[in-house]
């Protein structure tokens, strides 16, 4: 008998719970966590293993790092991907680092965990959609599930690995229900998910903008174009071989990406297929992005921003029949 | 005495605003169940700092400058920014102080010297020590004041700061809001200085700087404190750092949870969190604005017809606000891509 | 406790090692042998030896960007030293860090970092895993005056005080941040103040007595040990040489030599140890010249080793 369904974030925080009953090495802290007694981590592992961490993220994250070496596995406990950016010396300077530049000596297990995106009117400073900005990094790996099988397996993953891994959660997904897997359940790194066969068009959604893609998907199939789906789930190391095959069958690319266009993950898979793919496209790559500016607290304003299913289908038109330039 | 020499219409100015300041919050609060889906994303109110934030304003000239948190509608209020633009700019509305692009966490008014906030804890500090540095150059005796709360002195960006602008004699006075929660946090849990049961303004002496804490209950006794900090940050010899201990009396802000649920005000922290009744009941019998309500009557500053009025004026107003904001339009779609330049 | 006899012959050991090896790296810089960014940690001898010398190999070490030294009397080997400065497979981390990033995990120097600071919390690390494993070693952290004023060493004392973690501050307090003097950074002169609201254990030493670096050390790590918290020694030191080589220093003025020869870590305890019979008269020549045979020995191996494959860079990026 299947079990009910999970929230996205409770997959998530059962991947962790299992994890550090698994390997006592896994540590959880951060703010605003553990600060009572009936708290279920707490309760479960201990104030050695679980702790609330004052508003430090430079030193959390520095801390994790130093443990890390010595031998833990910390999860740290971030909230907003944007909280990260006070301490960006420590998660792009310095825990990718490490492994490298001793020749092999060392490496760095940490997991930090980040809520991104959450366009709800929480105005310009808590909604950015930021992976772009550690991808490319030397030794970092980055990690963006869609759904709540996804979200508990990749962090299962990510904890496991010996590199440092950003887990970006999407906001908006937390209370989305899905079928996860009980018990030990691995979405290795680096693997895409085709989420949807198709033959005409190949889409590529990442988080939160995969559910739109599979929406314009049912869309476009009502009149007649048929559109594959793609989940690249890791954005650094990416699986960019599932999307050169898949637009070798279809001929045309869309990339549907929350960040603006310059800082997406949207532009650089659009560079590896127009480099490595050349010869497969029958049309230019559309990039559909949240336009280039802070995302604005006024809701007509906001989503005018970002991305949905109309740009998504109206991008799919442009690449079945390209208007002169 | 603390307050002398604040004659009746200075002391009737205090307890006015302290009241259109609750009133407003009342009324941002009441929006959630008067007209649910208006206010959208997270709001953070300031009832119960009242005093701290109207006696601090007290002692500034016209030409001074503030920066503070995301907890910031009290200080607008007080400034005398008008709670229609104030309200429709939590609302959303294109007729709000900032056109509806900041939302409660950002409002700003740069006509009445309050120059922003900051979302992210304790990263206004470092601005409002910039602004200081501006002041300092231009040579008109202007000051600043930078607000933020407890949780924020933990903040790599507040000791930077605070050190720097020791060193140069900035004029910013450093005003740290302590209400003993970070959220769900109580101070004694991340702080050492609190887990030692040492009052946080110790912390001022990592930077060579005056340190003291006062009643933020007390209008007055912050008044006292904050203007002598104004007067030597204006005489050019430095900041100084106040910790004005105060009691929030709702929750740290609404409920945090996707589209689809209802947003509304949980109980505080103290009670939800710790179970701790007790306390917050205190904190209840202590509230600055009838407190401060009663002082001016039962001394005789004030008849209670006197105090009656401007509860009810206030109450008129911040109901006009309310109405004004949900009659206001909305911001045209593409005004979204404005403003991204100057 | 006064350093003597076969102790005293250690600490002048490893202070001409570090004495000669960073006199050499300065003349191979200038030969162009070694290559980039180098910070030589001449004239801070004292503050290196005192405190590494009673260390062991599972205590941790972090340093900063002036670092040789730091390695060196925490066991590093200075053949693969030397190698790591000119780039070779033989160095301590394959070529693949440098001068700022030495790492010698197997005598528990857990490295050298180039950003200011950002070494303070990984040392947290360090002593927060030692206490979870329920041992006793400490982790110590070498950082400079400058380094006090940013944002991370406030997060760390805090953290650290709160939780009663095993941690060393050193501070080598040499009077300058790169190319400006303390006075420019803050108005508080001592680094101990700037911890004093946070009532962590600390003290002041005249950095350049390295018998006085050494037993207010002792205290700290004994404690430290016993289950203590955290602990700040704050060593007022010389920088001898310009904050980095090729630095023209044109922000101060130079030390004159009589003026250093009083101060010399190294000078004043042979003459202490010459005054009270503990060392003999030829020891300091003795000394200097086994030092200079060591650093020679480990000019050449060095010398000897091939650079790295260049596939290396990719095949490292990831553990697997």
């Amino acid at each position: 008998m299947a079990r009910e369904q999970l929230p996205y974030i409770g997959a998530i925080l059962e991947a962790i719970r299992e994890e550090m009953q698994r390997d006592e090495t896994v540590l959880y802290y951060g703010q605003n966590i553990a600060t009572t007694e009936n708290d279920p981590f707490l309760q479960a592992f201990g104030p050695d293993r679980v702790r609330v961490t004052p508003i430090s993220e430079t030193a959390e994250i520095g801390m994790a790092v130093g443990a890390a070496v010595a031998g833990y596995r910390p999860v740290v406990e971030l909230y907003m991907a944007e909280f990260m950016l006070v301490a960006m010396d420590q998660v792009v300077n310095e825990a990718n680092r490490f492994h490298y530049m001793s020749g092999g000596q060392v490496k760095v297990p940490v997991v930090l965990k980040a809520g991104y995106g959450f366009t709800a009117g929480w105005a310009g400073q808590h909604t950015g959609t930021i992976y772009g900005m550690f991808m490319g990094v030397p030794g970092l790996k980055v990690a963006v599930p869609s759904t709540p099988a996804d979200a508990k397996g990749l962090m299962t993953a990510s904890i496991r690995d010996d590199n440092p891994v950003v887990f970006f959660h999407h906001y908006l997904l937390t209370l989305e229900h899905g079928d996860v897997p009980e018990g030990e359940h691995v979405v290795p790194l680096g693997q895409a998910n085709v989420a949807r066969e198709g033959s005409d068009v190949t889409i590529v959604g990442i988080g939160w903008t995969v559910g739109k893609a599979l929406a314009a998907a049912e869309q476009l199939a009502a009149d007649g174009v048929s559109a594959e789906v793609i989940d690249p789930r890791t954005l650094a190391p990416l699986d960019t071989a599932t999307i050169l095959a898949s637009v070798e069958k279809t001929g045309r690319l869309v990339v549907v990406d929350q960040s603006t266009r310059h800082g997406s993950a949207a532009a650089v898979i659009a560079a590896e297929v127009a480099s490595e793919g050349f010869s497969s496209l029958k049309a230019p790559v559309q990039l559909v992005c949240a336009l280039d500016a802070t995302i604005p607290y006024s809701e007509p304003m906001e989503e005018y921003i970002l991305p949905n299913e109309a740009k998504i289908v109206d991008a799919v038109h442009q690449v079945l029949s390209p208007t002169a330039a | 005495m603390a307050g002398n020499g604040l004659d009746k219409e200075r002391l009737t100015w205090i307890l006015t605003q302290m009241t259109r300041i609750r009133e407003f919050e009342e009324r941002v609060k009441g929006t959630f169940e008067e007209h649910p889906g208006v206010i959208r994303g997270h709001t953070h109110l300031a009832d119960g700092a009242e005093a701290s934030i109207v006696g601090s304003l007290a002692a500034l000239r016209d030409d001074d400058q503030l920066l503070t948190t995301y907890r910031c509608h009290g200080y607008p209020v007080a400034l005398g920014t008008d709670p229609k633009a104030l309200m429709a700019e939590i609302y959303g509305r294109s007729t709000g102080i900032c056109k509806g692009y900041g939302g409660s966490m950002h409002l700003t008014d740069v006509s009445r010297g309050f120059m922003g906030t900051s979302g992210i804890v304790g990263q206004g500090i470092p601005h409002a020590t910039g602004a200081a540095y501006a002041a300092q150059i231009r040579k008109k005796g202007q000051v600043v004041l930078c607000f933020f709360g407890d949780g924020a002195s933990k903040q790599g960006a507040f000791h930077e700061s605070l050190n720097i602008a020791s060193l140069w004699k900035l004029p910013v006075v450093y005003i740290m809001e302590n209400n003993n929660y970070n959220v769900v946090t109580r101070t004694e849990q991340e702080d050492a200085n609190a887990a030692a049961g040492e009052p946080l303004a110790v912390k001022a002496k990592a930077f060579s700087m005056p340190g003291v804490t006062v009643d933020g209950g007390d209008p007055l006794a912050v008044y006292d404190v904050v203007s002598a900090a104004v007067e030597r940050a204006r005489a050019g010899e430095g900041p100084t750092l106040v910790e004005s201990l105060v009691y929030r009396l709702s929750a740290h802000g609404n409920i945090i949870v996707p589209p689809g649920i209802p947003l509304h005000f949980p109980e505080h922290e103290a009670i939800e969190v710790f179970g701790n009744v007790e306390e917050y009941e205190a904190a209840k019998r202590g509230d600055p604005v009838p407190r401060f309500r009663s002082k001016l009557v039962t001394d005789g500053t004030l008849t209670p017809e006197e105090a009656d009025a401007i509860a009810q004026s206030a109450r008129d107003e911040m109901a006009a606000a309310v109405t004004y904001g949900v009659e206001s339009p909305f911001p045209a779609p593409d005004d979204a891509v404005k403003y991204v330049y100057a | 406790m006064a350093v003597e006899g076969g102790a005293g012959r250690e600490l002048l050991r490893t202070m001409w090692r570090i004495r000669v090896f960073e006199e050499r790296v300065g003349q191979l810089t200038r030969a162009d042998e070694v290559h980039g960014l180098v910070h030589l940690s001449s004239g801070s001898e004292g503050v290196a030896a005192g405190v590494c010398g009673q260390l062991r190999a599972d205590d941790v070490v972090y340093s900063n960007h002036r670092a040789h030294g730091h390695a060196i009397a925490k066991g590093a080997p200075l053949a693969g030293v030397m190698a790591e400065l000119m780039g070779r497979d033989g160095g301590l981390c394959r070529g693949m860090g440098g001068s700022m990033h030495l790492v010698d995990a197997a005598h528990g120097f857990l490295g050298a970092t180039g950003v200011v600071g950002g070494n303070v919390p990984l040392a947290l690390g360090s002593a927060l895993a030692g206490r979870l494993q329920g041992g006793d070693q400490v982790a110590v952290v070498f950082f400079g005056d400058g380094a006090v004023q940013g944002g991370i060493f406030a997060e760390s004392v805090n953290l650290a005080t709160l939780w009663g973690l095993p941690v060393i501050l050193v501070c080598e307090n040499n009077g300058f941040a790169e190319f400006t003097p303390r006075s420019a950074h803050t108005n508080v002169e001592r680094v101990s103040d700037v911890v004093s609201p946070y009532g962590l254990e600390r003290e002041t030493v005249d950095g350049n007595d390295v018998g006085a670096v050494r037993d207010a050390f002792a205290r700290f790590l004994a404690a430290a040990r016993a289950g203590g918290g955290p602990a700040l020694l704050e060593c007022l030191t010389v920088r001898l040489r310009g904050h980095y080589e090729g630095d023209p220093q044109l922000y101060r003025e130079a030390l004159a030599a009589d003026e250093w020869q009083e101060l010399d870590p190294i000078l004043r305890l042979q003459r202490r140890g010459l005054e009270e019979g503990w060392l003999e008269a030829d020891a300091p020549a003795r000394l200097e010249q086994e030092a200079r045979d060591e650093v020679e020995d480990a000019v050449h191996a060095a010398r000897e080793s091939p650079f790295p494959p260049p596939g290396l860079t990719v095949e490292l990026v990831y553990a697997p």
